[in-house]
């Protein structure tokens, strides 16, 4: 090994800089270790403890920066050029006037003084902080970070209700404010359509659907999974009803959800009809009563939340829009070599909702469905039931590592787990697109569903896609490529639910399903 | 030396200063000094007297030797060397830069002495722990923390002294971090042990001649201004706290200054709370 110094008398770089050159510089091959310090007298002994101390370092006085490397010798000369490339950008950058992204919010508002909306999206633990900091200034919050406390979270939409503004959040992935699509979003027009919702994914379905359908976003709340809990109460879904009540731009309201507290529906109930303007609610829960009264029409997917929106009066839910041959020749090419009389699903979603609507779609036709999902997570390890849905977003799966939307590879794992299983029969799939998803969901899973389907035994893929035409990683491009790799591919999350039922479930389920009968 | 001197002048006010650069100024000589060193979000000025003087943008003061302005510094317009004078009472002269301070707010940077440690304790024990500077792991680090807590808890001048020396200079950063951490740990014992400080004025001398001769100038300003009990005002805010949820927003605020500078600060702060909490109860007693 080889040590080489830079000395630069003083010289001044700020602490960020020097600690970035540094770690740079150690993760660059065959560099043993990098120190890049002011040669204090401390430091110096530092180095010398280190064996780092060179003649060059030794001779530096405290306000004369030091760089030494450690590395083999073919690596050292061409490190230390690395070093002074480093430190020559950073001043030219300076000297050339590069703008440099804010670190705080005063700093943020400095930069844009009539901002009126604070995204944070920092470590849970901080986000609280943040999130006061954001309101007192006067600033709406949308709060990205999940493991936000529910006492903070109570806290902090008591606050913002008492000064008007709103928090979107904790964990609110999905946001449409003025038109600009905020966290993971679809690119869909703007239109006449409200939406509030505890759910991103399940605002993304209904945002894409109507996107295909030519209707378009004016507003869409997101305010978190634990707003219309009792514990919060509901205060920000309420409140953003009302901002989309008092929105010109918005004709019809969605809500969309889990089941939520009863007294928390009932609020929203009454506020929709306090506002006035048309409004679907889909708020998904086993003993949902869909229909229509005082103008609230009640659905049971996310799928029929766009259709009521779409086709208003004249709308009524159907289990599948291909015709019932197609749906039927589809299902018997995907139960070919299937065991006769049924088999498993797995479920491996990304969306949580999408998860959650699937599992609702699922259980009355084919009985319990094992999940990791609230109200009743059941432990998957020790399943009882031979059908289970996954969602791979959940809290105990994205410890460390990113959210499946951006990551592939636990459910990449998950998908070739599931291929070993000889009882799983039917794998069911979300790939979601859009803004802030992964540049290419269908080519990460595309190989790894064509290795699962090539282990020599039948198996299903059914999935659907989340995306419009717009998304930047092309909605037509995706779906090819993942019929390609042998997927049915349907156009909502819904109707591929349903499709899994009737490819595991015997014969009488998809029977039922296509004369459009009940469980 | 002038460098390239802008053909237009520019005055920018001055929002808020601390006593400290206040007094400076207004007893200094017409001529200050110049231009020491700029970065991206302050400049730094050598007072012919070797103290610094920091100018930032809008915001808390960042040091006690700091100077806010009304907006963002237009740093662009600086350079080294660059002379810095007088002009008037209450206008800064930095090449075609005026920095207008006669109406500007002077702030109080100095801490009093507080009786009741237990927000400050509470959030630090409870408050998020970001990683501190490497160094402060490493043994000739570990060796001036131990010496300087039981320097602290016994009130071993000698001790508290000679584990400070091992910090001062030591670590990374412009403002090492063990010069942070001596801050932290400073700025506490001025507040809930100040009779240690005050009544030994062999700390105050060792250290500043340590600070002198072992640190870069800007901590040693940061060090010298602590021995003399001010801080800045994050630090301030943390102190006088007046309850656990108030302490934990200071404590952020602290938290997010430099690449470490805030966390080692905080962890100088943690390191003399505990110290001062697990002093035997006839050391207590002076409290």
């Amino acid at each position: 090994m080889a040590l080489l110094t830079l000395v630069r008398p003083s010289f001044y770089q700020d602490s960020v800089a020097l600690l970035a050159l540094a770690r740079e510089l150690r993760a660059r091959p065959d560099v043993a270790e990098a120190a890049a310090l002011m040669a204090t007298p401390a430091n110096r002994e530092l180095l010398a403890q280190a064996g780092l101390l060179t003649a060059e370092a030794a001779a530096a006085g405290p306000n004369d920066l030091v760089i030494v490397i450690d590395a083999a010798p073919t690596a050292a000369v061409p490190a230390r050029a690395r070093a002074e490339e480093l430190l020559s950008a950073r001043r030219a950058r300076r000297e050339h006037g590069g703008r440099h992204a804010p670190r705080t919010i005063d700093g943020a508002l400095r930069r844009m003084p009539d901002a009126d909306l604070a995204l944070i999206s920092v470590p849970g633990v901080w986000a609280a902080a943040e999130a006061r900091r954001a309101l007192a200034r006067g600033l709406h919050v949308m709060i990205w970070s999940d493991n936000v406390s529910i006492e903070d979270e109570v806290a902090l939409k008591q606050l913002a209700a008492r000064s008007g503004l709103l928090v979107l959040g904790p964990d609110c992935g999905t946001a449409y404010l003025g038109g600009i699509p905020l966290g993971f979003a679809n690119l869909v027009p703007r239109g006449r359509v409200g939406m509030v919702a505890a759910s991103g994914t399940g605002m993304q379905q209904v945002a894409a659907l109507l996107a295909a359908q030519g209707e378009g976003i004016s507003q869409a709340i997101g305010v978190g999974g634990r707003d219309m809990s009792l514990a919060v109460g509901g205060l920000m879904t309420l409140a953003a009803l009302d901002a989309l009540g008092a929105d010109a731009g918005t004709e019809i309201i969605a809500v969309i959800g889990k089941r939520g507290a009863p007294a928390v529906r009932r609020a929203i109930e009454t506020k929709l009809r306090a506002i006035g303007k048309p409004a679907v609610v889909a708020l998904l829960g086993a003993d949902i009563r869909t229909g229509t009264t005082h103008g609230i029409t009640t659905v049971a997917t996310l799928e029929d939340t766009c259709g009521a929106i779409v086709a208003g009066s004249r709308w009524s839910p159907r289990a599948f829009s291909l015709s019932p041959e197609d749906v039927r020749r589809q299902v018997e090419a995907a139960r070919r070599g299937l065991p006769p009389g049924g088999t498993a699903i797995r479920g491996l979603y990304a969306g949580g909702t999408l998860a959650h609507e699937a599992a609702l779609i699922l259980e009355p036709w084919l009985g319990p469905i094992d999940t990791n999902m609230a109200p009743r997570p059941q432990p998957l390890a020790s399943s009882r039931s031979r059908h289970q849905i996954v969602d791979l977003g959940a809290d105990e799966h994205t410890v460390s590592r990113a959210h499946p939307m951006l990551d592939p590879t636990l459910r990449l794992e998950a998908i070739a787990a599931a291929a070993r299983d000889d009882d799983v029969g039917v794998l069911l799939l979300d790939v979601v697109l859009g803004l802030g998803a992964a540049t290419d969901p269908a080519g990460d899973l595309a190989p790894a569903l064509e290795a699962a389907r090539g282990r020599g035994r039948a198996l299903a893929i059914v999935l659907s896609v989340i995306g419009t035409a717009a998304d930047p990683q092309g909605l037509a491009g995706q779906i090819a490529r993942l019929e390609r790799a042998g997927a049915w591919v349907l156009p909502s999350n819904a109707q591929a639910a349903r499709a899994a039922a009737c490819i595991a479930g015997p014969d009488r389920v998809m029977n039922a399903l296509l004369t459009e009968n009940s469980p | 030396m002038i460098g390239h001197a802008p053909r237009a002048s520019r005055i920018v006010g001055v929002s808020r200063l601390g006593d400290s650069a206040a007094r400076r100024l207004a007893a200094g000589p017409r001529v200050i000094g110049r231009v020491h060193s700029v970065f991206e979000r302050a400049v730094n000025l050598l007072g012919a007297d070797g103290r610094l003087l920091t100018l930032h943008g809008p915001g808390p003061l960042a040091a006690p030797f700091a100077v806010a302005l009304d907006e963002r510094l237009p740093w662009r317009e600086l350079e080294p060397g660059i002379p810095v004078h007088r002009e008037g009472r209450g206008r800064l002269v930095l090449g075609a830069l005026r920095l207008q301070y006669s109406a500007a707010q002077v702030v109080d940077t100095s801490i009093g002495a507080g009786s009741d440690p237990r927000a400050l304790a509470a959030a630090l024990a409870e408050g998020p722990r970001p990683p501190a500077a490497p160094s402060l792991a490493s043994g000739i680090a570990l060796e001036g923390r131990r010496r300087l807590a039981e320097g602290l808890r016994r009130r071993d001048t000698e001790r508290f002294v000679d584990g400070a020396r091992r910090l001062i200079g030591l670590g990374e950063g412009l403002t090492p971090a063990g010069d942070d951490l001596l801050v932290g740990s400073l700025a506490v014992a001025r507040r809930f042990r100040p009779d240690f400080v005050l009544e030994n004025p062999a700390i105050g001398q060792a250290l500043a001649n340590a600070a002198r001769e072992g640190t870069t100038l800007v901590a040693c300003e940061f060090l010298l201004e602590a021995l003399e009990g001010r801080f800045s005002e994050t630090v301030i805010a943390l102190l006088v706290a007046a309850d656990v949820p108030g302490a934990r927003v200071a404590l952020d605020d602290l938290l997010a200054l430099g690449a470490t500078s805030g966390a080692d600060t905080a962890a100088g702060m943690r390191l003399a709370v505990e110290a001062i909490e697990s002093a035997p109860l006839v050391a207590k007693a002076h409290r």
